[in-house]
């Protein structure tokens, strides 16, 4: 579902055949994606209660997944502390609709306004690091974030959480209740993998690509690099904060060690480079998996479930290092299926 | 102003044994550019073993640390030889995740075995003190802080002068030309992460001592190691030490004039601010922060 | 690929400013002077050669140009516009290109996709992907790349990773060349072609500054070629002046080396 190369200025033209082969490229993964959302919407009337909870944080995670593509994937800068932008949107649409009883929806746009303003703000200055230094201090502006957010409580309401008013006269939108929140969590799923799509395949895309190889060569051409990789940190708070928000407005009550848990943030990472980063498929399929696997330990080995989750990480990161998607891809393309024969390539 | 030079006395005691945690940490990430995010959890199952073979046997935990540093370091050479060595060559995301599944095995293991329970390692002088114009000074502190800055030295000792010590620094510096003069890569490896895992254990030994641990706790130690490191300057034992005695005592002072955990934000600001403007850590040389990421 | 007004066919260097002017341009990096007091002007269509030791300062003297290294002392003009301490994407968008002594490919985009980041965000900077590859394209043919088109850069060889290098250069049209090293550890049959690329650019009236350890291709494309030595100018003239010039051959050969051959 990358782009692969297409030469449509070759083939434009020339031969039906060829023609057909660069429309169903073109517009193939959009289909099988609308199809796809299409199904998650006829899901909806086929399961129980319980089961929509799950597959609504499916998800969720679909689109924490692939905003944390964008920076960690696409532009290659491995943010530790994405998990403030989900904790940034989450409060401001708590403290907005407890304080100012302000409607969710409109609390829901500012707090991924915010939460973007935030991504280059905190960009400028952080994604000058390189390496482990930005993924520290990415996860030193997170851990901060909750501490303020623990030490403001006239705001905040502190440890002790804050609920955002869902009934009487002090609700000032209805509570969306499951089937809600389905819909609302499939369509931002949805749009962040439009989004990854659309930056896979478009000249921000190129230069984002060329950012993550090789900073010097890709000024060399005239990718302003400080501009996309700032716009690219913002357009992933952009989507983690929407999420955020969503989430906030679900849970009712919300707590600064829920909303800035650092677990979060590895989860993201965890999906991403299983399914492969980079890639727009990669992050769903890891997302999807991952969250499956992670609720099927938790049902049948209740007590073990972590310890299990922890084993298939180890395993699953030792074999396919690259991710499921580009492993597949080169497998394909080299005829070389061998688990061995990967392992060889990334060890000492 | 007695409760300050108590804050203080306790800061540069509980920074002698942050820097001993951050010792190892430092030296793995200089040296193989790897983030271990199961250090925390090191120092956990030191303090475990620690407190397991004194329950058992009654050997005090100051003896018990060097069970613990032996334990710890098999383990960690193992890991290190046979799990990590197999992606070192891939993106820094990689290893990072692979340690953090790392982490959440033994945390959850130890969380099996030994229940989330608060422990603590009791001697008869632990919590024993003297006390002069006001300040006390528990032995259980002292002697754990001794300790640690012996170790610390020591380490600094075998990494500079010997030859296991030369080859690791070598092996950091340039892994192709290392090899080149014989050093075989793939131990060096498992031997530094095993240091490190060793004195990560032992510390945890005199954590036990000086406080409570539980499982969870793992996290804290590895965030610690984490600022510590990055305060000191990658891979700069020194650094280490440096970085532990200021977070020490930022906490300490913090913890007794900052209102609720204000202290908390102010030693992340303190992190990011030291990132942004001196990438290469308070003491540290330049050459750990250029260097590009292999 | 125009390079000098089309009303007047005579050489640029008469009309206008030159395409590049250095004054006292200088990098030092803590205690070591790099680059000191560098001042030369190229006029347009001139093929500059750059020679000296290793470590006399030649690619830092690149990357001070292209914006990689900010210069500490000293003027960049390009076009007789002052561009110190400008970003390396802003030079791009000057229409200076550049290659890498180390090649830099972007690994995981084939060799097409390589070319047309160049010409996506390059000084012309097209937003239709198809345009874009179809240019692309056309650069790849022009230096020998065009059936390797659709590989990934780790199947290139060395010869053919340096032609990339080339390409993703040319991909932004220059009217401005840095060449740092593109015949390094080529065989000789392989420096031929290069050589024609260059005379062929040469003949469009591209202005090219060359930095290059093989003599056989400095006097073959040099218009006039500088020496740098311990990062500053040793001198400069006509090439076979510059390469019989006795401080040349001791600054490459040593001192007493140079002795020898006198007596």
């Amino acid at each position: 579902m990358t782009t692969q190369s297409t030469a449509p200025g070759r083939v434009l033209g020339t031969n039906p055949a060829a023609l057909r082969t660069a429309f169903a490229r073109r517009w193939g993964p959009w289909l099988l994606g609308l199809l796809i959302v299409g199904g998650a919407f006829a899901l909806q009337s086929q399961i129980y209660v319980g089961q929509e909870r799950t597959v609504s944080t499916i998800f969720m995670f679909v689109a924490l997944a692939q905003a944390w593509n964008l920076i960690g994937g696409f532009a290659g800068y491995a943010c530790f502390g994405q998990v403030v932008f989900f904790g940034l949107g989450g409060y401001t649409t708590a403290v907005l609709m407890a304080h100012t009883h302000v409607g969710f929806w409109v609390s829901l746009v500012v707090s991924a306004l915010l939460a973007t303003a935030f991504g280059a703000l905190i960009g400028l200055p952080l994604l000058r690091l390189k390496g482990h230094y930005f993924a520290i201090a990415t996860l030193g502006v997170a851990e901060g974030m909750r501490e303020v957010v623990i030490n403001v409580p006239s705001l905040t309401g502190g440890g002790a959480g804050i609920t955002v008013p869902t009934v009487g006269n002090q609700a000032t939108t209805a509570y969306l209740g499951n089937n809600g929140f389905y819909v609302l969590f499939l369509l931002i799923a949805a749009g962040s993998v439009a989004i990854s799509g659309l930056v896979s395949r478009s000249k921000f895309g190129f230069a984002l690509r060329a950012v993550n190889q090789d900073e010097d060569a890709a000024g060399a051409v005239g990718v302003n690099t400080t501009r996309t990789k700032v716009l690219t940190f913002a357009l992933s708070g952009f989507v983690t904060g929407l999420v955020g928000a969503t989430y906030a407005f679900q849970q009712v009550t919300i707590f600064p060690e829920r909303l800035f848990d650092v677990n979060i943030t590895v989860l993201m990472v965890i999906m991403v480079v299983i399914g492969g980063s980079g890639t727009v498929l990669g992050p769903v399929l890891g997302a999807v998996g991952l969250q499956f696997v992670s609720e099927y330990l938790r049902q049948h080995y209740t007590n073990v479930h972590i310890f299990l989750l922890g084993l298939i990480i180890i395993v699953g990161v030792v074999l396919l290092p690259q991710g499921v998607v580009p492993y597949v891809r080169d497998a394909v393309r080299t005829r070389e299926f061998s688990l061995l024969a990967n392992v060889r390539r990334y060890r000492l | 102003m007695s409760s300050f030079l108590q804050a203080t006395l306790y800061g540069l005691l509980q920074g002698g044994l942050l820097a001993l945690i951050a010792a190892g940490f430092s030296l793995v990430w200089g040296v193989m550019n790897i983030v271990n995010l199961a250090h925390g959890s090191f120092v956990i199952l030191g303090a475990y073993v620690a407190w397991k073979l004194q329950s058992l046997t009654g050997v005090d935990p100051f003896l018990g640390m060097f069970a613990s540093a032996l334990a710890l370091f098999v383990l960690g050479y193992l890991v290190q030889r046979y799990v990590i060595n197999l992606v070192v060559n891939a993106p820094i995301f990689v290893t990072l995740l692979l340690t953090f599944g790392l982490d959440l095995l033994l945390v959850q293991g130890m969380n099996i075995v030994f229940s989330a329970d608060y422990r603590s390692i009791q001697t008869s002088y632990a919590s024993a003190n003297f006390g002069a114009g006001g300040v006390r000074l528990p032995y259980g502190r002292l002697f754990a802080f001794l300790v640690a800055v012996a170790v610390t030295l020591v380490l600094v000792a075998v990494v500079n002068r010997t030859r296991v010590g030369l080859s690791i620094t070598a092996t950091g510096m340039d892994r192709g030309a290392a090899r080149l003069m014989g050093i075989r890569a793939r131990h060096v490896y498992a031997l530094t992460f095993g240091i490190a895992a060793a004195l990560a254990g032992m510390a945890g030994a005199m954590v036990g001592t000086v406080g409570t641990f539980q499982p969870a706790d793992a996290a804290r130690y590895t965030l610690l190691s984490f600022v510590i490191a990055v305060l000191g300057g990658l891979g700069n034992m020194y650094g280490a030490m440096a970085g532990g005695l200021v977070i020490g005592l930022v906490e300490a002072w913090g913890g007794q004039y900052l209102p609720g955990t204000w202290v908390n934000a102010l030693a992340f600001l303190v992190l990011v601010l030291v990132l942004i403007f001196r990438p290469s850590g308070l003491v540290g040389k330049a050459y750990y922060a250029a260097r590009v990421e292999v | 690929m125009t390079t000098m007004p089309a009303t007047s066919p005579a050489p640029a260097s008469t009309v206008g400013p030159p395409v590049l002017e250095t004054r006292g341009l200088g990098r030092r990096f803590g205690g070591l002077q790099a680059v000191s007091d560098v001042s030369f002007s190229v006029p347009a269509g001139q093929t500059l050669g750059v020679i000296g030791p290793n470590g006399a300062g030649k690619s830092t003297f690149i990357n001070l140009v292209t914006g990689h290294i900010r210069p500490t002392s000293g003027q960049v003009l390009i076009d007789g516009k002052d561009l110190t301490g400008a970003k390396p994407w802003v030079i791009a968008k000057a229409r200076v290109a550049r290659t890498f002594q180390i090649v830099k490919p972007f690994r995981g985009m084939s060799i097409r996709e390589n070319v047309a980041v160049g010409v996506l965000h390059g000084p012309d900077g097209t937003s239709v992907m198809s345009q874009a590859l179809a240019a692309a394209d056309e650069v790849l043919e022009r230096v020998g790349l065009g059936a390797q088109a659709s590989r990934s850069p780790g199947e290139l060889s060395v010869a053919d990773a340096r032609r990339l290098e080339f390409a993703k250069a040319l991909a932004l049209k220059p009217r401005l060349l840095l060449l740092d090293e593109v015949m390094a550890g080529l065989r000789h049959t392989e420096i031929e072609p290069s050589l024609e690329l260059i005379d062929s650019l040469k003949r469009e009236g591209m202005t090219i500054i060359a930095v290059e350890h093989v003599m056989k291709a400095i006097l073959a494309i040099s218009d006039r070629v500088l020496v740098l030595h311990q990062g500053q100018v040793l001198t400069s003239g006509a090439p076979r002046e510059v390469l019989s010039d006795e401080r040349v051959i001791e600054a490459y050969l040593g001192h007493r080396y140079a002795k020898r051959q006198q007596r």
